[in-house]
């Protein structure tokens, strides 16, 4: 390479590198702008949790003129007897359990559905998409009635028992359709080498659905967390409640309500769900492409 | 192995949601044969936020003292999620042995036997010599009754003197009328005063769209607004001459906006002091002043009807009844007395609920000075001569016909619906509520 | 042809009779998909079937929630028709289907493919992303929304930026479905997590590929990256738009359960929920359930049938 090339190579390689760091600027602040936009209502909650419970409602201003903690010793003091933490550890042990449930029976049931021809499957199918479309309000009800009698009120039963039996067909369908598109050369591999439906599904599908059981968790925890029909109907015991009821008994109509300290407990109760997030963000990597299936 | 980790996870997960709701359940037991020697644990729940929770442990704890066998296991929600837990609990018949009710919700539950009829117990277990015998009645349908009342209020009309004192505009005189009242909020508003952020100042929101205000002219108007057997004692151009009452301030746009009250929900004109009366019952007070944060908020009577009477009644404010399906009725008389007679309990919880039923109540709670407790007792003594004709008692459906009185106001307001309108579409929705 | 098909044929003609072997690899076949199908199985049966014809049945009766419900035939489904509230959460149901699911996916998609990278700060932007759909859910949306779209709120201020002066959307009916609309689209970090999650599983050659041949982002975008994430985006596609017909929570909190103002967010759910809770007519509100079971039935049929001509399944490919 004479000395000219090299120049020129030094430029031009210069040259991409500015180009390169000029898009990165550009997406950091596309993003960050974007970011900006879709959190101020997130901002505006935590500072009017810095603000007095009469600055709240109708108050247009976005910064607290005496910022203070008060709001946040008030909501841990707990509700009648009751402390936060009672309320976050009812959520949270109701939350963990319930992705176990869903990511464990979804993952099965899905893999019926999408692995398995047998007969009824299309049936079978149809009906589950069909719990999709009645609007719960209805079945409250009748379910609520069956638990009665099996005395099962004022426990975590009811609320649990739907996840570890597929119940929810939200997460049964987001998993079909990803393991539909996975592609089949690896199960009859598999199949050659003499395994059953049960080892292709733990030993190959499962670690294949990284990003569908990360998805699945993230939504399980958070329905679940912010859930509030299910326990007002089934947990009668203040003992048992979670923050979303909890949340609930700072504001009533009939006497003096407290945004702030509403406020408050509303931010604690958000951070363990975000926390979840940015844990199980991470799973959601490339799945069949960072796979060996080349060659 | 994935296979055995997958497996002992599932075992795992299952065994202790098993145990979870094994501890749970065994915690709650119902005993079987329960009298009122044995230990008992009966179920009373109440809706309120955590100020109301905190009274009623305060005073369970003293019930505990005095009753040691019998646990009370406690429950509590706000009032909407309160009404949608009970209703599907009756569906399912497993109400709790105490609770508290509402007027406007007590036929549909007394219907089909879903409320224990306390009619035994009063006079023995329950002593209700301190108890004015009409609120008794009030908590009486079809001959059963099926609920006590704790508390009273009656109707008021609170006003902010300092915006008043702004605007230049006197509150109105003792015996104002509707008219006073008109000539008054146009006064106000037209004063055309602003608050520090710039809002304008209103005398108030219209008045005519709450539907206790409506039975409360009713009433002074002589009318019966329910009768014994569920039908209306009004027709139709009682309710268009009730909403004719403030067309004019409607026409003029003498009333706080509608649209900047919707705005502000949870709290309102009055709570933001931005508009200077409002209608309401009287142990309101207390929240008008925390969420306004005016200490100085006055309380004086509602309006003078045409025929010279305000009539004024005590609605009872809250009641308490016992699930019919309940095992230990027994107790659960013994907790409804305590609760509704024990001075020390009327002491606990002050004017909260609106004044005690009891007299023996009312004398314990020995107000401090100034306190919003010693403006609801002073108000209540002030007009007590004037609080004469009977409560309305609301007909099944009651809830609905409220709500449905609500949203027509609103859309009143916005000028969507005339009053013609609002009125039609209100008897049709009524007339299949309260099958 | 797949592996395992080579491997049944037995040659000859093909109407011969399953051997013995395809019979019982038939049968135990037919035995895994029912052990796999057992939990969901007796999930459906225990807990949802019954309460599901327990509704269908209760929308043919009155049931005030104390009383046994009692026949009343097509009464119910009579009445709604001339019910005019009904007309109204219909329009406004449907007004909000047809904008709020395009707008919010549209958004997702756009979000998630700018976040289908490895620059730095990847964990960071997607839970700021995410995080307006962990609120949306949560009470407090109710005051942290009004303050947004009142009278000098941020999004009147935006206005008046632009010299637009529409005042608070909150208590103006007509402003109120845009504001939802926006509240919905907001909260586009759900259905933009499943298409990070699709993203990551198109094979990064495909593209490599295409720049060889020339290819720019806009053919790259419409010939590998539709149709390689068609089953998340139908997946997307189908249920934003079953959760839009039955949206509820942020209804009801919003409107303070009143579906306000006047009937401006009266949404098909909240409606029901309003007569068969408030009202006590829990035959009436079966009844609506019912016919949006049936409504919404024939469009995820019609779905399902369209799903054939574009969603291209890579397990199922040949």
């Amino acid at each position: 390479m004479t000395i000219a090339n090299v120049a020129v190579g030094t430029e031009e390689h210069s040259a991409t590198l500015r180009r390169r760091r000029i898009r990165s600027v550009l997406f950091h602040t596309f993003v960050l702008a974007v970011t900006a936009v879709v959190l101020y209502p997130a901002l505006w909650m935590f500072m009017s949790s810095l603000k007095p419970t009469s600055d709240i409602v109708g108050n247009v201003s976005l910064l607290p003129e005496n910022a203070s903690l008060d709001n946040f010793f008030k909501a841990l003091e707990g509700i009648g007897g009751v402390s936060f933490w009672t309320f976050f550890w009812n959520s949270m042990i109701l939350a963990v359990l319930s992705v176990v449930g869903i990511a464990l029976s979804s993952s099965v049931t899905a893999y019926a559905f999408a692995r398995i021809d047998f007969p009824g499957r299309r049936v079978w199918f149809a009906l589950m998409i069909g719990t999709l479309l009645l609007p719960f309000h209805v079945v409250i009800i009748p379910q609520y009635i069956i638990f009665n009698n099996l005395g099962l009120v004022n426990t975590f039963v009811p609320l649990l028992i739907g996840k570890f039996l597929a119940a929810e067909a939200f997460f049964v369908f987001l998993m079909v359709q990803f393991m539909r598109n996975l592609p089949r050369e690896l199960d009859e591999a598999a199949r050659i080498d003499g395994a059953g439906h049960v080892r292709i599904f733990t030993a190959i599908m499962l670690p294949l659905m990284k990003p569908a059981l990360a998805t699945a968790s993230i939504f399980a925890f958070i329905w679940n967390w912010n859930d509030f029909l299910g326990p007002l109907l089934y947990l009668k015991d203040p003992d048992r409640y979670t923050l979303p009821i909890a949340l609930r008994l700072f504001v009533d109509q009939t006497s003096t309500s407290d945004y702030g300290a509403q406020m408050a407990m509303a931010v604690l109760a958000l951070i363990p769900v975000l926390l979840f997030f940015m844990v199980f963000q991470r799973y959601l990597v490339g799945g069949v492409a960072t796979t060996g299936l080349k060659g | 192995m994935r296979y055995s980790r997958f497996s002992s996870l599932l075992a795992g997960a299952m065994a202790l949601a098993l145990v979870v709701g094994a501890c749970s359940s065994s915690s709650s037991p119902v005993a079987s044969s329960g009298g009122e020697t044995g230990p008992v644990t009966i179920t009373y729940t109440w809706w309120g936020n955590a100020d109301r929770a905190s009274r009623n442990e305060q005073a369970l704890t003293l019930f505990k003292k005095k009753y040691p066998n019998i646990t009370v296991q406690t429950s509590f929600i706000d009032f909407t999620g309160y009404w949608t837990a009970r209703a599907t609990e009756a569906a399912g018949r497993s109400l709790p042995d105490v609770m508290a009710t509402d007027m406007a919700y007590l036929r549909e539950y007394s219907a089909n036997g879903h409320l224990l009829d306390l009619s035994k117990y009063i006079g023995n277990t329950i002593n209700l010599s301190g108890f004015d015998q009409s609120l008794v009645k009030a908590g009486m349908v079809d001959g059963k009754q099926i609920a006590i009342p704790t508390s009273t209020n009656t109707l008021a009309l609170f006003y902010n003197p300092d915006l008043l004192k702004q605007a230049g505009v006197e509150p109105p005189a003792a015996d104002y009328t509707w008219a006073d009242y008109n000539k008054f909020l146009a006064a106000v508003s037209d004063a055309g005063k602003k608050t520090a952020d710039g809002h304008k100042i209103y005398g108030a929101i219209d008045y005519a769209t709450t539907f206790w205000f409506f039975l409360q002219w009713l009433v002074q108007e002589g009318k019966t607004p329910f009768n014994d057997d569920g039908s209306f004692g009004f027709k139709e151009q009682d309710m268009k001459d009730f909403l004719a009452l403030s067309a004019d301030l409607r026409k003029a746009g003498q009333i706080y906006p509608v649209d900047r009250g919707i705005q502000l929900l949870p709290k309102g004109g009055f709570t933001m002091n931005e508009s200077a009366s409002e209608f309401s019952w009287d142990n309101f007070l207390a929240g008008y002043v925390a969420d306004s944060g005016t200490k100085n908020i006055q309380v004086m009577p509602v309006p003078t009807g045409s025929n010279g009477t305000k009539g004024m009644f005590w609605k009872p404010s809250q009641l308490l009844s016992a699930g019919a399906n309940t095992k230990h009725p027994d107790a659960a008389a013994m907790l409804i007395n305590f609760l509704l007679t024990d001075p020390e309990v009327g002491a606990i919880f002050g004017t909260s609920k609106g004044v005690p039923a009891d007299k023996a109540q009312r004398d314990a709670m020995k107000p401090k000075e100034g306190s919003v407790d010693a403006t609801v007792v002073a108000y209540e003594k002030a007009v007590a001569d004037q609080v004469t004709a009977p409560v309305p008692l609301p007909v099944k459906g009651f809830g609905s016909i409220e709500a449905e009185y609500k949203t027509l106001g609103e859309e009143l307001d916005y000028g969507k619906i005339t009053i013609d309108e609002f009125v039609k579409t209100w008897f049709a929705e009524a007339a299949t509520m309260t099958q | 042809m797949t592996l395992t098909e080579r491997m049944t044929r037995t040659g000859g003609p093909a109407t011969a009779p399953p051997s013995a072997a395809t019979k019982r690899r038939r049968a135990a076949e037919t035995r895994a998909g029912y052990a796999f199908l057992a939990p969901w199985l007796l999930g459906f049966f225990a807990l949802t079937a019954g309460p599901m014809l327990a509704s269908l049945f209760l929308a043919f009766t009155n049931y005030n929630l104390f009383a046994p419900p009692s026949w009343v035939g097509l009464g119910n489904f009579q009445t709604l028709l001339h019910d005019p509230r009904f007309a109204q959460s219909v329009k406004v149901t449907v007004a909000y289907v047809l904008v709020g699911t395009p707008v919010k996916l549209i958004a997702a998609l756009a979000v998630a493919m700018l976040l289908n990278n490895r620059r730095r700060g990847q964990g960071l932007y997607r839970s700021a992303f995410y995080a307006p759909s962990l609120i949306g859910a949560s009470v407090s949306i109710a005051i942290v929304w009004k303050a947004m779209f009142i009278d000098r709120g941020i999004v009147d201020q935006i206005g008046q930026f632009f010299g637009i002066g529409w005042g608070g959307w909150v208590g103006n009916p007509t402003m109120t479905m845009p504001m939802f609309i926006l509240l919905t689209a907001w909260q586009f970090g759900a259905p933009m997590v499943i298409f990070l999650a699709g993203l990551k599983q198109v094979p990064a050659e495909l593209y490599e590929a295409a720049s060889v041949d020339g290819a720019g982002p806009v053919r790259k975008f419409l010939m590998i990256t539709l149709p390689m994430i068609s089953p998340v985006l139908f997946f997307n596609l189908l249920l934003e738009t079953i959760h839009a017909f039955q949206i509820f929570a942020s209804a009801f909190i919003i409107s303070g359960g009143t579906g306000g103002p006047a009937g401006s967010t009266l949404f098909y759910t909240l409606y029901l929920y309003l007569r068969g809770f408030q009202d006590f007519r829990m035959g009436y509100a079966a009844a609506m359930a019912w016919l949006l079971v049936v409504v919404v039935g024939i469009i995820t049929l019609i779905f399902f049938r369209s799903s054939r001509s574009w969603v291209y399944y890579r397990g199922e490919a040949e």
